[in-house]
């Protein structure tokens, strides 16, 4: 499964949204709910789902999806 | 455009993570969010430039707020913080420019831009600033950024202020917010511990300002020492620090509220007020309520006063 398809996943997981599809251009503008709080935890989840540790600073202003899915390519390289 | 305005539309544009924080914040006491904002945010124009604050500060502040989240996450799983020795977080963060500016900035917008906080920053500015003497000599131990001791300032053209920090970036920083504020006249910055000013001469204050060192410190009861000593007698202190609240640089774990006020009380020191304050969003099945409190504090004149 690819990156994106796994984020996929954990998005919906965290946003208990069966139907939630996020794509690279997704961002907290449009996925409800998607706050700093909401943040943590999806990154927690993130780090669960891909075996990864995210430093700080590393997750605090991805801009959208797309980066971070690339952030998660560069560290499973 | 007001600053409040602009303060919005950048943060739904670049930070939409951050913008519920932010409604939450300011509907805490609008009147008073859109007064402090103004004047903060006014201050970091002039340090910044028109175009650049908004980015520089609010950048800095979602790093920050994300970074503290992210701890908190941690110590919920591990049970304990990170760090326990304050000479790792000297070398780590107070001594390094490039963490420490970039921190001083977050930490600077969180008195208004986190909702709990600005209960702390009302409390500071209703039962500590308009309480002050007249001609008041105030020591801020740990400015940091300097909001808070500029602040008074602004507000009482008759008050000088000496402040004490650890971190070079705190001095750089500090004074640039008094220059911005035109009260540099009046304050004096200086790098040192706070714990070494235990040899100072007692008694010449008026009041001291120290928010959000306490739980920065390996032992806090000497920190507790140095605000009584500084105090003249009657003289009044505006006290905050964080329990159960993780941070990169928090070392001590205060627990309960009593813990503060115990260590205020065997230091002559009357607790006159308090206030404990949380965030209304927590982590899921969170163990531990991370809290920020504020205490008014008056040193005794004698063990009957
Ligand atoms: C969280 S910031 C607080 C800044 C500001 N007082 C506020 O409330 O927003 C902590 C500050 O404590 C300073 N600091 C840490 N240990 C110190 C010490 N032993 N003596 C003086 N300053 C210290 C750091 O350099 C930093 O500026």
């Amino acid at each position: 499964m690819d990156t994106l398809a796994k984020l996929n996943e954990v998005f919906r997981d965290v946003f208990e949204d069966e139907d939630l599809t996020v794509g690279r251009e997704t961002t907290a503008k449009t996925v409800a709910g998607w706050d700093s709080v909401m943040h943590i935890t999806l990154m927690m989840s993130i780090e669960r789902a891909f075996k990864l540790r995210f430093n700080s600073g590393e997750v605090a202003n991805l801009k959208n999806v797309g980066a971070l899915a690339d952030l998660i390519d560069r560290k499973k390289a | 455009m007001s600053r409040v305005q602009a303060l919005f539309s950048f943060v739904t544009e670049n930070h939409p993570r951050s913008l519920k924080g932010l409604e939450e914040s300011r509907a805490v006491a609008p009147e008073l969010f859109d007064e402090v904002a103004e004047k903060f945010l006014g201050w970091a124009a002039k340090v910044h430039g028109e175009t650049g604050y908004l980015p520089r500060c609010v950048d800095a502040f979602a790093i920050f707020s994300h970074d503290v989240l992210m701890s908190q996450a941690r110590y919920e799983a591990d049970g304990h913080y990170e760090n326990d020795s304050f000479a790792k977080c000297e070398e780590a963060v107070y001594g390094r420019r490039e963490v420490m500016d970039d921190y001083l900035w977050g930490v600077f917008l969180t008195n208004f831009m986190w909702a709990h906080h600005m209960d702390i920053t009302r409390f500071y500015k209703d039962r500590f600033i308009s309480k002050l003497p007249s001609a008041p000599k105030v020591v801020e131990l740990a400015p940091g950024h300097g909001g808070w001791g500029v602040w008074m300032l602004s507000e009482r053209p008759d008050a000088t202020l000496h402040g004490y920090d650890v971190s070079p970036s705190s001095i750089v920083i500090a004074s640039s917010v008094a220059e911005a504020a035109g009260v540099s006249g009046r304050v004096q910055y200086t790098r040192r511990n706070a714990l070494d000013l235990e040899s100072m001469p007692a008694g010449e204050a008026d009041a001291v300002i120290c928010s959000f060192l306490i739980e920065h410190l390996e032992e806090p009861w000497r920190l507790v020492a140095v605000i009584s000593r500084l105090l003249k007698p009657g003289g009044r202190a505006f006290l905050t620090g964080a329990l159960t609240a993780a941070q990169v640089d928090h070392i001590y774990e205060f627990r309960k509220e009593s813990e503060l006020v115990l260590l205020c009380e065997q230091h002559d020191l009357r607790v006159l007020e308090t206030i404990s304050v949380a965030p209304q969003r927590l982590l899921p099945k969170a163990r531990f309520l991370p809290r920020s409190m504020g205490l008014l504090l008056q040193r005794r004149k004698s063990d009957m006063w």
